[in-house]
């Protein structure tokens, strides 16, 4: 069904351009003109994110910091053994994505585990990325609470969820 | 967003340097190269919605969407200009649709467009709600997972769908009554530091003679000695 969205979008907003007589060629070069200026203004903080990640992984720190986390995790509800997804989802999109893929080679995807893990992902974003994305046009450095209090409410939806999920 | 990130590579470095340090390197040519690739796909992406958005604007659809979310918007952002409103109605419903690709855009120029407050360097309040509803995702619809379930053989892929769409939910409504609680709670304390802050240095009015700021006095102009008497000399 959601397959047909972007092919609609598309069709409906050229398709009213045309009959209002708009000029859709020019309209799109100058809007597409604009990718690359933006590209370079986001591809400083893609790097600085995207850097930190791959450390933060390969160190293992992301497993101990997985395994510490595991107790309090059980405690709210969500399975021990989504501590390291849940830590990686708002640091990095890619990253969680595998983590993802290993928990459904594991554990399987029909089980609560690996529909918690499904919640985990498909209901939060990646945070850092975010953050650091949307102010990247802007002068602004100091972004107070935004980041915990955007982990604290991803993470009370990840408790809402998992035991949703316990439902099922 | 500084203080986390030099954590992160603190410790992940100095844990590396005890595991494999040749992998210090290597992991952040992994990190810069993934970037890099990740980069130039969404250069494409961008370029592709960036030009729909053009098109969209001309066609005055944009101004429409706008419309239909305006009550919302203006809730969740007080005191924005319409351009800014514009931009912050095409990021959420990109985001609904689950085109967080088209909605990045349209949220860089939102913050981009936004009123600075005093300090130019600290997020204000609503970019602050713009940047947690982005980050606690709207997207309703998780394709992604839905897909990856599929491939791995899942029997019902989408059977996870109901507590997802709770989660998200829940998630972005915390993060809006977050951001307007804080917001609330940091202006009062602003408000609180203003308050104290000008009853300790009370006002100098204005001194007829001597100008402000200067170490000299200049001499007094002619008009410095008309009282201020209302209209003709009442």
């Amino acid at each position: 069904m959601t397959i047909y969205i972007v092919p609609l979008i598309f069709l409906t907003v050229l398709g009213i351009s045309f009959l209002r007589k708009k000029d859709a060629y020019t309209a799109f070069v100058k809007g597409a003109g604009s990718a690359l200026e933006l590209m370079a203004g986001v591809l400083p903080y893609l790097m600085a994110v995207m850097i930190a990640c791959e450390l933060f992984r390969t160190s293992g720190a992301s497993a101990v910091f997985s395994r510490f986390m595991s107790p309090a995790l059980e405690v709210v509800g969500i399975p021990g053994e989504l501590s390291e997804l849940v830590l990686l989802r708002p640091l990095s999109g890619a990253g969680s994505l595998s983590v993802l893929e290993n928990i459904y080679a594991t554990y399987g995807t029909d089980c609560f585990i690996g529909r918690c893990a499904s919640v985990v992902y498909g209901s939060s974003e990646t945070v850092f990325y975010v953050s650091a994305i949307y102010f990247s046009k802007s002068e602004v450095r100091n972004l107070r609470y935004a980041i915990p209090l955007a982990l604290v409410a991803a993470f009370i939806g990840n408790i809402v969820g998992c035991n949703l999920c316990r439902l099922i | 967003m500084a203080f986390i990130w030099i954590i992160i590579m603190l410790i992940s470095i100095a844990a590396l340097i005890f595991a494999d340090p040749s992998a210090v390197l290597s992991s952040m040519i992994t990190g810069a190269n993934g970037a890099v690739s990740l980069a130039l796909t969404l250069v494409a992406l961008y370029g592709i919605w960036l030009g729909l958005f053009e098109v969209l604007e001309g066609t005055g659809i944009a101004d429409k969407l706008a419309g239909l979310l305006r009550p919302i918007v203006r809730r969740l952002f007080k005191g924005e200009s319409e351009g800014t409103e514009k931009f912050v109605s095409m990021n959420i419903s990109a985001n609904l649709l689950g085109l967080g690709n088209a909605a990045t855009p349209m949220g860089i120029g939102a913050v981009g467009s936004m009123k600075r407050g005093k300090n130019r360097a600290v997020a204000t309040t609503n970019m602050i709600m713009l940047v947690v509803i982005s980050a606690t995702s709207l997207q309703i619809f998780p394709s992604t997972v839905i897909s990856m379930r599929a491939a791995a053989g899942s029997a019902n892929p989408a059977d996870f769908l109901l507590p997802c769409i709770a989660a998200t939910v829940t998630s972005t409504i915390v993060g809006i009554i977050g951001v307007k609680l804080l917001g609330r709670f940091f202006e009062k304390r602003e408000a609180k530091k203003e308050r104290r802050r000008n009853a300790e240095t009370p006002e100098i009015t204005e001194h007829p003679i001597a100008e402000k700021n200067t170490g000299t006095i200049k001499p007094p102009r002619k008009n410095d000695f008309i009282i201020s008497a209302g209209r003709h000399g009442e």
